[in-house]
């Protein structure tokens, strides 16, 4: 059935069985809802060797029971069976729950952002001109370079979502975002050289897109690699460029999340008014930000979203936050609270999570570092890093860095270091800031230059 | 779940516009979570996930189109979908299916969505007593059992109509110790394609618990590894990653298939020093990677991958064995009817050799000793790979001397596995979620414990 009258059913029944005496709540009872499309395509070799389009849709259904417990349960089918699934499961859920932490349900705020996420320009866009962007892609990202031989992965793609929350409290918000996005990885051979160089682009103004802009960096990402060698090990002063350190931030956010804390998953609890990182040091969750999946009016509870520095000049001025965090620890929410898809219950995330940028771009930052190592790539993050500790110890790509310029290539080299320490060794913050792929949060940062990391090779 | 006469109609659909191969995937998926933090249980969800995948091939070009809506007309409308996207020659709808049932190896004894909650809960609480008793140091326990039960159904048309039932049960428990402001972490998540019966005679969670708890202290108070080049002795199990990522993804089809792959055009081939045989199989009955039958419903395979040092199989999927011209091994696999399959691995390890492991370590010199591992990745094209150390030991003068924290190994593929100087005998494996481009599933990695001459070891 519809969605409005299957939410009408759900709440209904939750109202008849409340007035039977059960532990259900209409008040306590909420829904989130998400439906979207997707399109992708991928070729090679000029033609298509990957398509996929899906429709999808999924509730899911989340209630406080009047003992003051929270349970989830979600679906995917929305028919009469599905009603009493849902309350049954939630009750169930719910019984479960021993953590006596308070839980909440928002009645909702008077006012939301205004925010242009959607672009009906982007819905006008035909299945056969991204098809022909795709093959663009590959050709112009062929064409750079003689030693560009090989195109690993040509894809482009594009998405659109609607997400809804409503309540038994009044609640009723609702939102739409839409994108477009392509990646490319290039191949270069030199004889029996070979590296791999990728870029990826994400917007949502259609007009904007450069594609001989995104072959080109992806080619020179794969050229500029080629006949890298080991670096000796050491000590290093270290430039970790824009996409590099945003991958670090990427990895190491949960830091910042309150709910970490309290559990002693973070160190930066009770912290808040300390400095925390070099007085260079400013980062900025902005939910505003045009362009990006991760920005959104209200967050995983319905509260109104806001733009704020989570460290600024060094200093932390505060944790992120839900209802139940910011209970806990006697502050207001920061409107954190995260909620990555319908089925997943509520904790706590950044939206757009970045360092914020001074001037300098990455010539102006490579002089800076005079003589030591760029670093250009980073991979092994979901192992070699450790989110809790801060600790991490990272397969690295990247340059030599000699007199302020560029020298050789370096390839088979581990970084190793620790986040807490590395905020507070940041000597410079470039002006090249720079996102990664948005998803349910989004990371940014500009180049920074580090005082010393240590460098396992040759 | 679905009729055959729906999916003839939807397969005809799909094909009408010159496709000459349709494939209809539809799933019904149940899933729970409960989680524990604190000492206390504070979360528990279900879910249920429901929807089906069509896909067509014209050639060696592939369209896929998934939908929640399985009614004949919801799935007559993404057929029409995927069938817009091909064009070709118009084909005569005559499709029939014929059912087959694959034999079931993997019996289940307690539905993991019908086991009661308060037993679930019991056994989060004893994870959490087991590893706060190891040492005042644990600060904090993190507990979690996560089930799912899939019921998916595959058609084809060349007539296939045929069904699988994947339950699985995991645990997985994460134990933070601290002292003078310092804090490590360890843990551990053994799983199966199987019911809650795991938890009777093949897991002991409170046991399990104890393995990450003990972990988390001795990594508190090892030492950062010093980094460099040095003989590596990586204990079995999870070490099978290794293999894992500088092997295994390479000799999946969709690398190979596309020349992205540096062990592409290279069977029959020495790529491994000669006391390596390695193998992937899909039949082991309630192992985590196993599978009745593969995501296009072919029966799942035990593979020889690698033969004393020589390379003898991929892994291959339908849609790349057409484009390779190499016969289907039972590997195609998916996350769920969102994504369409490719070749996966699905349990993967190394053969157990004849090296006693005394010696190994004996004659090791100085090293590093792996014992247990985290996770890792690879680039495929470059066989560059990279491995994070859960838990390392240095050796010094062939006896295991201090622990060290913070070792990543990396290295290349060809590189490592013609390295390999010892074997041991003793194989055992161990559980990981696997991502790749058709998404995130369950495989396990194994291996006897094995030497490799020399790696570079990442520290600090």
């Amino acid at each position: 059935m519809d969605r409005n009258e299957f939410v009408k059913r759900l709440f209904d029944r939750v109202s008849s069985r409340e007035g039977e005496g059960s532990a259900v709540s209409l008040k306590g009872s909420e829904i989130c809802y998400e439906e979207g499309s997707s399109f992708e395509v991928q070729v090679k070799d000029g033609e298509i060797i990957g398509y996929n389009v899906s429709d999808s849709m999924g509730l899911g259904f989340r209630m406080l029971t009047k003992a003051g417990r929270m349970g989830y349960a979600s679906t995917q089918i929305l028919d009469e069976a599905a009603v009493d699934q849902l309350v049954d499961g939630a009750l169930e859920n719910a019984a479960l729950v021993e953590s006596e932490d308070e839980q909440f349900i928002h009645k909702g705020d008077g006012k939301y952002p205004e925010l242009k996420l959607f672009n009906p320009a982007l819905e006008a866009l035909t299945a056969a001109r991204k098809i022909e962007m795709a093959k663009e892609l590959e050709r112009l990202t062929l064409a750079q370079d003689a030693r560009i031989q090989q195109v690993e992965d040509c894809v482009i793609f594009s998405s659109s979502d609607l997400r809804a929350l409503q309540n038994g409290s009044g609640l009723d918000v609702s939102m739409r975002v839409n994108l477009l996005g392509g990646y490319v990885a290039a191949v270069a051979r030199d004889g029996e050289q070979v590296n791999a160089g990728a870029k990826m682009f994400f917007t949502m103004k259609p007009e904007e897109i450069d594609l001989e802009k995104v072959a080109k960096a992806a080619a020179r990402e794969a050229l500029d690699g080629l006949n890298a060698e080991q670096a000796p090990s050491g000590q290093y002063r270290v430039l970790l460029r824009s996409d590099v350190a945003a991958t670090l931030l990427a990895t190491f956010w949960g830091v910042f999340s309150a709910d970490n804390a309290q559990r002693g998953l973070s160190r930066l609890a009770g912290r808040e008014g300390e400095a925390i990182a070099a007085p260079c040091v400013t980062l900025m969750d902005d939910p505003h930000r045009a362009g990006s999946a991760a920005s959104t009016p209200f967050d995983g509870e319905g509260v109104a979203t806001v733009k704020k520095a989570v460290i600024e000049g060094g200093t932390l001025t505060t944790l992120l936050h839900n209802f139940k965090t910011a209970k806990k620890q006697g502050v207001k929410t920061t409107a954190n609270a995260s909620r990555p898809g319908y089925a997943a219950p509520v904790g706590v995330a950044p939206t757009n999570f970045y360092f914020k940028p001074a001037d300098a771009d990455l010539e102006g930052m490579t002089r800076a570092l005079g003589n030591g190592l760029l670093i250009t790539d980073l991979q092994g993050m979901h192992a070699g890093a450790n989110p809790i500790t801060g600790d991490f110890s990272l397969a690295a790509k990247g340059f030599m860095v000699r007199g302020g310029e560029r020298a050789g290539a370096v390839a088979q080299i581990t970084i190793a270091g620790n986040f807490y320490e590395l905020l507070k060794d940041v000597e410079a913050v470039g002006g090249d800031l720079e996102f990664l792929a948005p998803g349910a949060s989004c990371f940014g940062s500009p180049s920074l230059l580090v005082k010393k990391l240590s460098v396992a090779g040759k | 779940m679905i009729l055959k006469s729906v999916a003839e109609q939807a397969l005809n659909e799909a094909l009408k516009t010159g496709g000459d191969f349709a494939e209809l995937f539809c799933e019904d998926r149940r899933s729970g979570a409960v989680g524990l933090v604190d000492g206390r249980v504070e979360s528990a969800s279900t879910v249920r996930r429901h929807g089906a995948g069509i896909r067509v091939y014209s050639g060696l070009s592939s369209v896929y189109v998934h939908t929640n809506d399985t009614s004949l007309s919801g799935l007559v409308a993404a057929a029409r979908k995927a069938a817009d996207a091909v064009s070709g020659a118009a084909n005569v709808g005559d499709i029939h299916l014929t059912q087959s049932i694959a034999a079931n190896l993997h019996p289940i004894q307690a539905m993991p969505m019908d086991v009661a909650g308060a037993r679930k809960a019991k056994l989060l609480r004893d994870m959490d007593l087991a590893a706060r008793a190891v040492s005042p140091e644990i600060s904090q326990v993190r507990a979690n059992l996560i089930y799912w039960d899939s019921d998916v159904l595959i058609a084809n048309s060349e007539g296939l109509y045929t069904g699988d039932r994947r339950v699985y049960t995991r645990m997985a428990c994460m134990a933070v110790a601290e002292a003078g402001g310092e804090s490590q972490s360890g843990s551990a998540s053994p799983g199966a394609m199987m019911g809650f019966e795991l938890f009777e005679g093949r897991v002991d969670a409170a046991a399990e618990a104890v393995k990450a708890a003990k972990q988390a202290v001795t990594m508190l108070h090892a030492e950062p590894c010093p980094a460099g080049v040095m003989p590596v002795v990586i204990d079995g199990g999870f070490g099978g990653v290794i293999f894992h990522e500088a092997c295994g993804h390479s000799l999946e089809a969709q690398a190979v298939a596309f020349g992205n792959s540096e062990f592409a055009g290279k069977l029959g081939q020495r790529i491994a020093s000669p006391i390596v045989t390695a193998i992937d199989d899909g039949t082991m009955p309630g192992e985590w990677g196993s599978l009745n039958i593969d995501d296009e419903g072919t029966p799942t395979t035990r593979l020889t991958l690698i033969k004393d040092g020589v390379l003898v199989n991929y892994m291959v999927d339908r849609l790349n064995g057409r484009r390779m011209n190499m016969p289907v091994t039972g590997s195609g696999r998916r996350q769920d009817y969102t994504f369409a399959p490719t070749s996966r691995m699905r349990n993967t390890f190394i053969a157990p050799g004849s090296d006693d492991e005394a010696e190994i370590i004996a004659t090791c010199g100085d090293g590093l000793y792996a014992k247990s591992m985290g996770g890792g990745s690879v680039h495929p094209v470059t066989g560059e790979f990279n491995f994070a150390v859960a838990e390392g030991y240095l050796i010094k003068g062939g006896k295991i001397d201090r622990p060290v924290r913070g070792a990543t190994l990396i290295g290349r593929g060809s590189d490592v596995l013609r390295k390999i100087d010892r074997v041991g005998g003793n194989m055992w494996m161990a559980q990981g979620m696997c991502g790749a481009s058709s998404g995130s599933i369950p495989t396990n990695v194994g291996q006897p414990m094995i030497r490799v001459t020399d790696m570079t070891v990442g520290g600090r």
